[in-house]
């Protein structure tokens, strides 16, 4: 069953890194949110499945008995949240970049790069 | 005691700022002054400790474990330093309160900060005894440098003096930082004491090469010796009480004080003092030759000073004791005098408004004062009796007659002596006393903040000489000892001995610098037309090793930051996988296969291939949305996966999260073009899916060999046993969520509150349109319309159960708060935004906020009784006779909560805005 994962998991991460080499901006983010969930099914594995049960501590013990572990789920747990924020964040800035642009293909978004030469100053003005 | 004497300098810098303000034009400087001379008054305190040949320590632990001792030390040495810092300081700040009274007052203030700053970062180099501490004073003098010569920021030729001046004293202070860590690997101690202690045992080091070059190139940056001594000449664009206290009495010499105490080190070093004195003469012969070509007052002084330097240099170097004798004298006198000529220089700049030498003469009617104080301070320059210019000359004569060197560097001292002699001649007569009649009139007279300076030191140099018992006792006696290591007695040439070798070489300098004084035109003009050293100076050599590490510099940014997304993301991928795969190879292990494949399910097995096809089908999508759908597949696939192997929790979670991420993405699509053709060629598609091929591979192997690995138990057993015990909670993520890792979970919901404030002024228009909601409106389905509210309340109420019940049960504050958000997205897709925006009632980004508050705030009780931020404390009371125990884990998960659907809402609200804009 882990092999199966371990192929789920890094299947997941191939296929994201494949769409985030796109140059369209919103093939990058839908890979990045691949991305994430395939790190945190890696996260998940990392602590072995070692049960189907929650890790709850039943009613009238003190400590946790056979369950799964739940500190990596702590960790996915908020990983999850960030990562839909992060994903969010990325939807809205290629939304403004589309607004701006009038296209979403990375290689044509280039004012960046139109700022000018750094050097040109030193060179031109203080001469 | 030092310790607070620094303190003090440096508070009083800070304080100049304000006080310069309040005081205004005529009084700040005097008031200012106050804070140099205070402390000049404080240190001749130490003139009995001292005068007996012991030194003063201060040590404070700063950080043991990089050896670094705050160690402060106050030697005869540094005590004539110090002196000179603080006395010829406080002269400085005067003279420059008049000398700026035409700036306006926030430059002034800049200015007595920066000077003050400045006198900070000297007095703590020459009291440093840890190298490491001595480094960051001695950085900091550069900077201060840098912004002084560079005041008149706002015209180029400071500029360029200020940026050539901080590349080549800051690039020295980089050899120095080298040379201080390889002195620390060879000794194990940064103390200055210890390198003068154990000389020979650094000299045995096998790094000592590259210590004394560091050492060298230190030193010689800083004191402007050849070749690094362009800047010195070009850093006269600082305004004149700058150069008069950096670049000619003070800064300028830290050079000579670090070799003089690298001098042990240096003389047992095999060829070093030949190298040291190589450099010397070869900086005094070309200062020298730059001096009677140059035209500007100050300039000349700075070739002049140049020069100077370039004898100390020497003096270090030659061997005996005498010649440190020679050396610290000689520190002292060209201070006075050095430092007088520049007052002077800048009395005549500020009242004339003239800077060419040429252009001046017969100033004596406007400025008698000022032209007495240059020729006292010309005299002794010139090393003329009774001044103790004379005595330091004869002593650097003797020095080199009791050296064990040949006739060459003497011949090299008569020689730049004789041009020293002409220059002063020149400076004095030439402005003041000579050529009536070419200046008319002056802006202005002589005030007497512009005379303290020049008065006062021109008359020390007279009165030392005269009566130098107590200096000889107080401060020179104990600075050659410092630097020597041994006590010097110290005889003082007379005019009583009669003729002695020395005098009859002091009167040869005198005669030949008279004689090019009387030629001084001739010459000036015959040389100024030879421009054969302008082309091989090395300042155009470091001019153009700038300018080409600038086009360097150019290539390598265009090289490297082209700009192409897809590029960066190979470089980062691929260096990525070869770190993974340069792990295993280092380690030499490969990974493991399971031995066994145990415990096959149906379900989860189906899921799992369900989850590999959506992905595959996301690659091969052609439009947005199918890619997008498929995605989401992916997302399910984990949700599912989570559900079967125990953890409900990320399961909820990432149910929710994809629910969300589908209504909020739709809005984006809604805006955006749904077809995507492919962006890259077919040889692209080619490499990248190889490339990620490979790394999916790596990865499927790191997985498979963690599998096989036995699980570390500590942190979870101890997570497993203490849940409940300690933490009073039975859902035990929720429990190291909100209490064993509060404070991360606080970090990461602060991220994501900044997240929301960052949407929010991304997206649309401020005042939202009521266009946007009219079309909304329009699309109203009549179905999800009238259960929208029904489902919004039973969401809500949902999100508020799985809220309180999380700290035991399934649930907690990130998937409530998601939960909570879906029944706004839901009355939001029915009824519009503005109708969720109407129900919401407050912004969400107060409510975020609110929640961010309340998160911080929950934590604070702790603190308070316990000194321990976010320790949750629990309270047990009996309601009705039913125990309630709530703990304030509960306000902490609340902030979450709303920390998530406030922002959840600012994403949905202002993606909705940006689509209907």
């Amino acid at each position: 069953m882990n092999a199966l994962y371990a192929l789920l998991a890094a299947s997941l991460f191939g296929c994201a890194l494949y769409m985030m080499l796109s140059r369209n901006l919103v093939r990058l983010l839908l890979g990045l949110s691949l991305l994430a969930t395939a790190v945190n099914i890696m996260l998940f594995l990392a602590g072995h499945l070692r049960s189907v049960r929650p890790p709850l501590i039943a009613e009238g013990t003190d400590t946790l008995r056979e369950s799964a572990d739940p500190l990596p789920q702590a960790l996915i747990l908020t990983a999850i949240v960030i990562g839909f924020a992060l994903t969010v964040v990325l939807s809205a800035l290629a939304l403004r970049a589309y607004r701006a642009h009038g296209t979403l293909n990375t290689g044509e978004i280039r004012s960046a790069e139109h700022l000018g030469d750094p050097s040109a100053h030193e060179a031109g003005g203080d001469r | 005691m030092i310790a607070w004497l620094l303190g003090f300098a440096f508070l009083g810098s800070c304080a100049a700022w304000p006080l310069s303000f309040l005081f205004g034009r005529r009084a700040s400087g005097w008031l200012l002054a106050l804070v140099p001379a205070s402390l000049f008054v404080a240190f001749l305190d130490f003139v009995p400790t001292i005068a007996a040949g012991r030194a003063v320590e201060w040590r404070m632990t700063w950080a043991p474990s990089l050896g670094v001792d705050l160690t402060l030390r106050l030697d005869g040495f540094s005590f004539l330093f110090a002196l000179l810092i603080t006395g010829i300081g406080a002269l400085v700040v005067v003279y420059a309160g008049d000398y700026l009274s035409n700036e306006s007052a926030p430059s002034r203030a800049r200015f007595f900060t920066l000077i003050l700053l400045f006198m900070t970062a000297m007095l703590g180099a020459v009291l440093s005894d840890n190298l490491l501490v001595l480094f960051l004073f001695w950085e900091a003098t550069s900077i201060l440098s840098f912004l002084l010569i560079g005041f008149h920021a706002d015209s180029p030729h400071p500029r360029r003096a200020a940026l050539m001046a901080l590349r080549v004293t800051a690039g020295g202070g980089l050899a120095l930082l080298a040379a201080i860590i390889l002195v620390g690997m060879s000794l194990g101690s940064y103390l200055l004491t210890d390198v003068t202690a154990r000389a020979y045992e650094l000299a045995q080091s096998p790094w000592i090469v590259p210590i004394l070059i560091g050492v060298l190139i230190a030193a010689f940056t800083k004191s402007a010796q050849f070749p690094f001594h362009f800047w010195l000449p070009n850093a006269m664009q600082a305004p004149t009480p700058a150069s008069a206290y950096l670049h000619s009495a003070t800064m300028v010499k830290l050079g000579i004080y670090l070799l003089a105490r690298f001098e042990p080190v240096i003389g047992a070093a095999p060829r070093g003092r030949d190298t040291l004195i190589a450099f010397a003469l070869a900086t005094m012969l070309i200062a020298a030759f730059q001096a009677l070509r140059a035209e500007n007052f100050k300039t000349v002084l700075a070739y002049s000073t140049v020069a100077s330097l370039g004898i100390l240099v020497m003096l270090v170097g030659l061997d005996g004791p005498i010649a440190t004798v020679a050396m610290v004298g000689f520190v002292l006198a060209h201070a006075l005098y050095k430092a007088t000529l520049f007052f002077c220089a800048g009395s005549v700049l500020h009242a004339t408004g003239l800077s060419k030498l040429r252009a001046m003469g017969g100033l004596v009617r406007f400025l008698p004062v000022t032209a007495v104080a240059a020729a006292l301070a010309s005299l002794s320059m010139a090393g003329l009796p009774p001044f103790v210019g004379f005595i330091s000359k004869e002593f650097l004569f003797e020095a080199q007659i009791q050296s064990s060197w040949n006739a060459v560097p003497m011949a090299v001292a008569v020689l730049v002596n004789a041009v020293l002699v002409a220059v002063a001649g020149v400076v004095t007569l030439r402005p003041f006393f000579l050529g009536r009649g070419k200046v008319k009139h002056v802006k202005h007279g002589e005030t007497p903040a512009l005379l303290v300076g020049p008065v006062v030191l021109s008359l020390l140099g007279l009165l030392l000489s005269l009566e130098p018992d107590w200096i000889t006792a107080a401060v020179m006696r104990p600075a050659v000892a410092a630097v020597y290591g041994a006590d010097v007695a110290l005889e003082l040439p007379s005019l009583r001995h009669g003729v002695t070798q020395t005098l009859a070489l002091s009167a040869v300098v005198v005669g030949i610098g008279a004689l090019i004084l009387r030629f001084w035109g001739p010459i000036h003009a015959h040389l100024r037309s030879r421009t054969l050293i302008d082309r091989y100076d090395t300042e155009h050599a470091f001019e153009a090793i700038t300018r080409r590490g600038g086009r360097l510099a150019a290539a390598t940014a265009r090289w490297v930051q082209h700009g192409d997304l897809r590029k960066y993301l190979w470089v980062v991928l691929a260096s990525g996988m070869a770190f993974v795969i340069w792990g295993h190879v280092a380690t030499g292990r490969w990974p493991r296969l399971p031995d066994t494949l145990p415990g096959w399910r149906i379900g989860p097995a189906a899921v799992a291939l369900i989850g590999i096809g959506g992905a595959f089908a996301a690659v091969r999508a052609r439009t947005l949305v199918s890619t997008m759908v498929a995605v989401g597949l992916t997302g399910f696939v984990a949700a599912l996966t989570f559900m079967m192997n125990g953890a409900p929790d990320l399961a909820l979670t990432q149910f929710a999260v994809e629910s969300l991420i589908v209504v909020l993405l739709t809005l984006v699509l809604l805006v955006l073009p749904l077809d995507a053709p492919s962006t890259r060629t077919r040889r692209e598609r080619t490499l990248d899916a190889s490339l990620a091929a490979a790394f999916s591979l790596v990865v499927f192997g790191v997985l498979v060999d963690m599998s096989t690995t036995s699980r570390a138990t500590l942190i979870s057993d101890f997570f497993a046993a203490h849940s409940y015990v300690s933490a009073f909670g039975r859902n035990v993520v929720n429990v190291i969520l909100v209490d064993f890792r509060g404070f991360d979970t606080l970090g990461e919901t602060t991220v994501i509150a900044l997240s929301a404030i960052l949407a929010w002024s991304l997206l649309g228009p401020r005042t939202s349109g009521a266009g946007g909601a009219a079309v909304a409106r329009g699309r109203t389905i009549f179905i999800l319309s009238m259960t929208s509210r029904l489902f919004f309340w039973l969401l809500t109420v949902l999100s508020v159960l799985i809220l309180l019940r999380g700290h035991n049960q399934i649930g907690g504050g990130f998937v409530g708060g998601l939960t909570a958000a879906l029944g706004f997205a839901l009355i939001s897709l029915a009824d519009g935004t503005d109708r969720a925006r109407a129900m919401l009632r407050v912004h969400p980004i107060s409510l975020a906020g609110g929640g961010l508050f309340l998160a911080i705030a929950s934590g604070l009780p702790g603190l308070i009784l316990h000194g321990d931020f976010l320790r949750h404390l629990w309270l047990e009371i009996d309601v009705f006779g039913i125990p309630i125990k709530q703990g304030t884990t509960l306000p902490f998960d609340l902030g979450v909560y709303l920390v998530v659907l406030g922002t959840v809402l600012a994403f949905l609200f202002g993606l909705r805005r940006e689509a209907a804009r």
